[in-house]
């Protein structure tokens, strides 16, 4: 049961801005690299790559699953591991339809 | 913390066993819910991609429509106020209501921002006939520009992710703005912030999102 | 005083609390009047509301079953128009699924008996419960008045582009109310898999949990899971529907098979979330009632995580003839056979706990029987729906609607069955009559062979389902259907009164009549407020029937406020009695 009985953990002032400041780069770094034009999938590498890499500094330190409970990492990735499983499983039919949608 | 004294805490409801209980436990409920809301937007991500793998040509082209610039100072917004929000967390551990209280509220206001600039831009899409489904009216330019017949399945798409998101953040406000009350009324200290710390977890996830949102509508093209 | 080592190796200090048969105070005492009922947030009492929730829509879904079960007495018109039979059918496949199936288990029997099988006082968030039950009640009754209203009759899965058009009226109210009872369902989820987290009792390790807590487990996964797409999915159909957004409507680029992808993405883990509590009770019931360790805990524990897995693979099964990529059939078709595995071991493992054990055949168990017998039809012919070239034949006709029947109500309805004649009388404190329990669970097996096996054979040879009318070759079957279903109304008619007749004048129930190992007999019946007036201690595994009855009913000698205190690790000042 609660066999963690330590106290929580508390962020300094100076990791949060850290990461407050690490992130905003970032969103600066993805609108640049948007407008650098490069090509088909690259771009969108690139763009998922910078999202993935904020989501992870916001799971890890703003929502503390860095000190957390191992169980509660598991429960967010669980959940992506669900959503990538059913958008393959659904591109299974849409990517290999012989006539996608007759009408169009 | 070894040896309780016999009575609970005044916060501590009756069937937990200690605060410890308490607090992990909410934080575990939060986080299987924070699970149905990743699935419930995850059907909204997995029909735009189903639709951007069938019609590349037409959301490259629709991206255009939207602003760049204000999608990126709105997810720099977001970010700011999911860094309030961790800095409450931190006031609240700290036993500086006061602290937690300005936190709050800047997070209220940043929350506010998002929501005018998402206001402002719909409005211009709007003005523009830029409408969901069958209130389509676009005008000739846009209809220039957006040659494509099925523009308006990005559009559904568009409204419909950044309209539900925009709820969460409305939801979150109203959160917010509960705790902030709470606050003032001396409920939170370092021996009892969780529902600070379980709003928190909402308000980061629903950033969580338009961190995906915003490179996927916006940046694409 | 005793001393018990719990399995990760801190010594308590325990003793025997011995359930009184003669309870002075129980929840049912404690609080009483409608308005204490209306804002309880016992989890005893908010089961048998939900319960009796439950029970109230069943019989008015059961009752439409009739009317549509008469009108196709004869081939042509019987007593009721073709637009109203639609409407019917629509009303009770919706209300038997959202409004009975899913929440039944789980919400009515789970709520109560899982806090007590955890040994905890309540689930983690009680207010959230009595809020989710709330919720369900309301949820029903605005879908239900939105059905009945609109003349709504797309059947219970609302299939775009019928659905979205807009002559069917009224989508928008329907799809309302089912997001509704979703997020009942997604809140009574939260809430269980936190209590089976954080709120077990000392010595409930993972291996000692009941294989009802390891089902409501993988169920509330499922229904986390599953269920938030579905509320997409159907917010997505409004929209649909007031503004055409386009997604599902081909005129528009659209897609309506991406409307089916959805929602069976929803619908069959839901499927799962119907039938995975079940197995949950028939663990316990068959156990009790063979006085016999299970075989194979953790075949069947793991199972129904693999299931809750695999469950979600294999949606595509439903969608054969829509029109989908032949690829995506293949897989579909493969990955239905592989969840049949783990449904097989589960059967099989049952079957071997009968074995050698001292089987007391009591009402509970007879419905284990009928269970295992009609399941396993039921399985079996999922199977054979899901080879490809087979169902495009059996797509869409009653062979179809018998499957679902063999799995929902001969699965579903029956472990439902099995668990409510199983923890009645620690619910009520009443013993019903037996003996009419036992007729009644063999006319429900008569009733129900005569009405859906001739299901499976006009299927078979070519009757399509949700039709009114039919050829006069199919005749024999629809009326020895028919019969069948009215001797099926007969037998709830005689459960029903069984079990109220006990409330008025049932015999006195033990704490533990029959003599099961499950911590949630060892509470007196019916329980009191807080379940245990003691924190329990569990040594042993919750099917040992090898070990003393003494041995289930130790708890904390020394409780604070009725908890046990975690941090006080006794080692150094224990007594060794
Ligand atoms: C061994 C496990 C199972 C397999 C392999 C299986 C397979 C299938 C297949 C292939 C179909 C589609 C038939 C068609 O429409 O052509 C189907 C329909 C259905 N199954 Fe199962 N099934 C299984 C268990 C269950 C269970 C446990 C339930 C519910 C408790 C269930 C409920 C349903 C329902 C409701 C439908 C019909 C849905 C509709 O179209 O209205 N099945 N099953
Ligand atoms: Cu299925």
């Amino acid at each position: 049961m609660s066999e963690h009985n330590h106290e929580h953990h508390i962020s300094t002032a100076k990791q949060l801005w850290l990461v407050g400041g690490a992130l905003i780069f970032l969103t600066i770094l993805t609108v640049v690299v948007s407008n650098l034009g490069l090509p088909s999938p690259l771009d969108i590498i690139a763009a998922l790559t910078i999202a993935f890499v904020k989501a992870y500094l916001v799971a890890s330190f703003f929502m503390g699953l860095y000190w957390d409970s191992k169980f509660n990492a598991m429960l967010l990735v669980g959940a992506l591991v669900f959503f990538f499983l059913m958008v393959s499983v659904t591109l299974l039919d849409t990517l290999y339809r012989v006539d996608a949608v007759p009408s169009f | 913390m070894a040896n309780h004294s016999a009575t609970h805490p005044a916060h501590v409801q009756h069937h937990f066993v200690d605060s410890d209980q308490q607090f992990e436990s909410a934080k575990l409920g939060m986080w299987v819910f924070l699970v149905n809301e990743i699935l419930f937007f995850g059907g909204l991500f997995c029909a735009y991609i189903v639709f951007r793998a069938w019609y590349p040509e037409l959301f490259t082209q629709a991206a255009l429509e939207l602003n760049k610039l204000w999608g990126g100072v709105n997810t720099i917004v977001l970010i700011g106020s999911s860094l309030t929000v961790a800095m409450a967390i931190r006031s609240a551990q700290k036993n500086q209501t006061k602290g937690l209280r300005i936190n709050l509220l800047i997070t209220i206001a940043l929350a506010c921002v998002f929501m005018v600039i998402k206001y402002f831009e719909y409005e211009h899409k709007l003005h523009l006939g830029i409408a969901p489904g069958s209130f389509w009216n676009p005008t000739p330019e846009i209809l220039h520009e957006l040659s494509d017949p099925r523009a308006n399945i990005f559009f559904g798409i568009y409204y419909m992710m950044t309209g539900v998101h925009g709820l969460h953040v409305l939801v979150g406000i109203g959160l917010m703005i509960w705790l902030y009350i709470r606050a003032g009324k001396g409920h939170f200290n370092s021996e009892y912030y969780t529902p600070v710390e379980i709003t928190g977890l909402y308000w980061h996830l629903v950033d969580l999102i338009w961190i995906f949102l915003f490179p996927l509508l916006y940046l694409i093209e | 005083m005793a001393v018990a080592e719990t399995k990760n190796l801190t010594t308590l200090q325990v003793k025997r609390f011995k359930p009184s048969d003669n309870p002075t105070n129980t929840y049912l005492t404690d609080e009483k009047g409608l308005w204490a009922w209306m804002t309880t947030v016992d989890h005893k009492k908010i089961g048998l509301m939900y319960l009796g929730a439950v029970a109230f829509f069943f019989a008015l879904a059961g009752f439409l079953a009739l009317a549509l079960r008469t009108e196709l007495w004869t081939p042509a018109k019987t007593f009721i128009e073709a637009d109203t039979y639609n409407q019917l059918f629509t009303l009770h496949g919706a209300m038997m699924v959202f409004f009975v199936l899913v929440p039944s288990i789980p919400a009515a029997l789970g709520n109560f008996v899982l806090p007590m099988q955890l040994g905890a006082k309540d689930v983690a968030f009680p207010r959230l419960n009595l809020a989710s039950f709330y919720i369900y009640v309301f949820g029903a009754i605005f879908t239900f008045i939105s059905l009945a209203n609109n003349g709504f009759d797309t059947g219970w899965t609302f299939y775009t582009p019928y659905s979205s058009d807009a002559n069917s009226a009224g989508v928008i109210w329907v799809t309302l109310g089912v997001f509704i009872l979703g997020f009942s369902s997604i809140l009574t989820g939260t809430n269980f898999i936190t209590t089976i987290h954080k709120l077990r009792a000392p010595g409930i390790t993972w291996g000692r949990l009941p294989l009802n807590i390891w089902a409501l487990y993988a169920t509330s996964i499922i229904q986390v899971l599953a269920t938030p797409v579905l509320a997409i999915t159907i917010l997505l159909l409004s929209m649909e529907n007031i503004m055409d957004i386009g997604i599902f409507d081909p005129a528009l680029g659209g897609d309506p098979v991406l409307y089916q992808h959805f929602f069976w993405f929803y619908s069959h883990p839901a499927v799962y979330i119907m039938i995975v509590p079940g197995f949950g009770i028939i663990s316990e019931v068959i156990t009790t009632f063979s006085k016999k360790h299970i075989f194979g805990y953790w075949a069947i524990a793991l199972s129904s995580l693999a299931i809750a897995f695999i469950g979600f693979l294999v949606w595509g099964h439903h969608m054969f003839t829509s029109g989908q990529s032949s690829v995506a059939t293949t897989v579909f078709s493969f990955l239905t056979f592989l969840v049949g595995i783990p449904t097989g071991i589960k059967i099989l493992n049952w079957v071997a706990t009968l074995y050698k054990g001292s089987i007391d055949m009591k009402t509970p168990m007879l419905y284990v029987f009928v269970f295992l017998f009609l399941f396993t039809i039921g399985g079996f012919t999922g199977i054979t729906l899901g080879a490809l070239s087979v169902d495009i034949h059996l797509h869409d006709t009653y062979y179809v609607v018998a499957h679902f029947h063999y799995v929902m109500m001969g699965g579903t309805l029956m472990a439902l069955l099995a668990g409510l004649h199983y923890w009645w009388p620690k619910m009520t404190g009443k013993m019903y009559n037996e003996t009419l329990g036992r007729i009644s669970a063999v006319l429900i097996f008569i009733g129900f062979n005569t009405t859906f096996l001739p299901q499976f054979v006009m299927g078979a040879q070519g009757m399509p389902r949700r039709y009114y009318n039919y050829i006069d070759q199919f005749t024999i079957f629809h009326q020895t259907s028919t019969i069948g279903s009215y001797i099926l109304g007969v037998a709830f008619l005689i459960i029903l009164y069984n079990l109220m007749k006990s409330l008025i004048n049932g015999e006195k129930a033990p704490a533990n009549p029959w003599n099961s190992r499950g911590l949630e007999w060892q509470a007196t019946s019916p329980p009191d407020f807080h379940n245990f007036d003691h924190t329990p201690v569990i040594i042993h595994g919750p099917y040992d029937y090898h070990q003393p009855m003494e041995e289930f009913q130790l708890g904390l000698a020394v409780s604070h406020n009725g908890h046990g205190d975690h941090h006080e690790v006794t080692t150094d000042e224990t007594e060794k009695a």
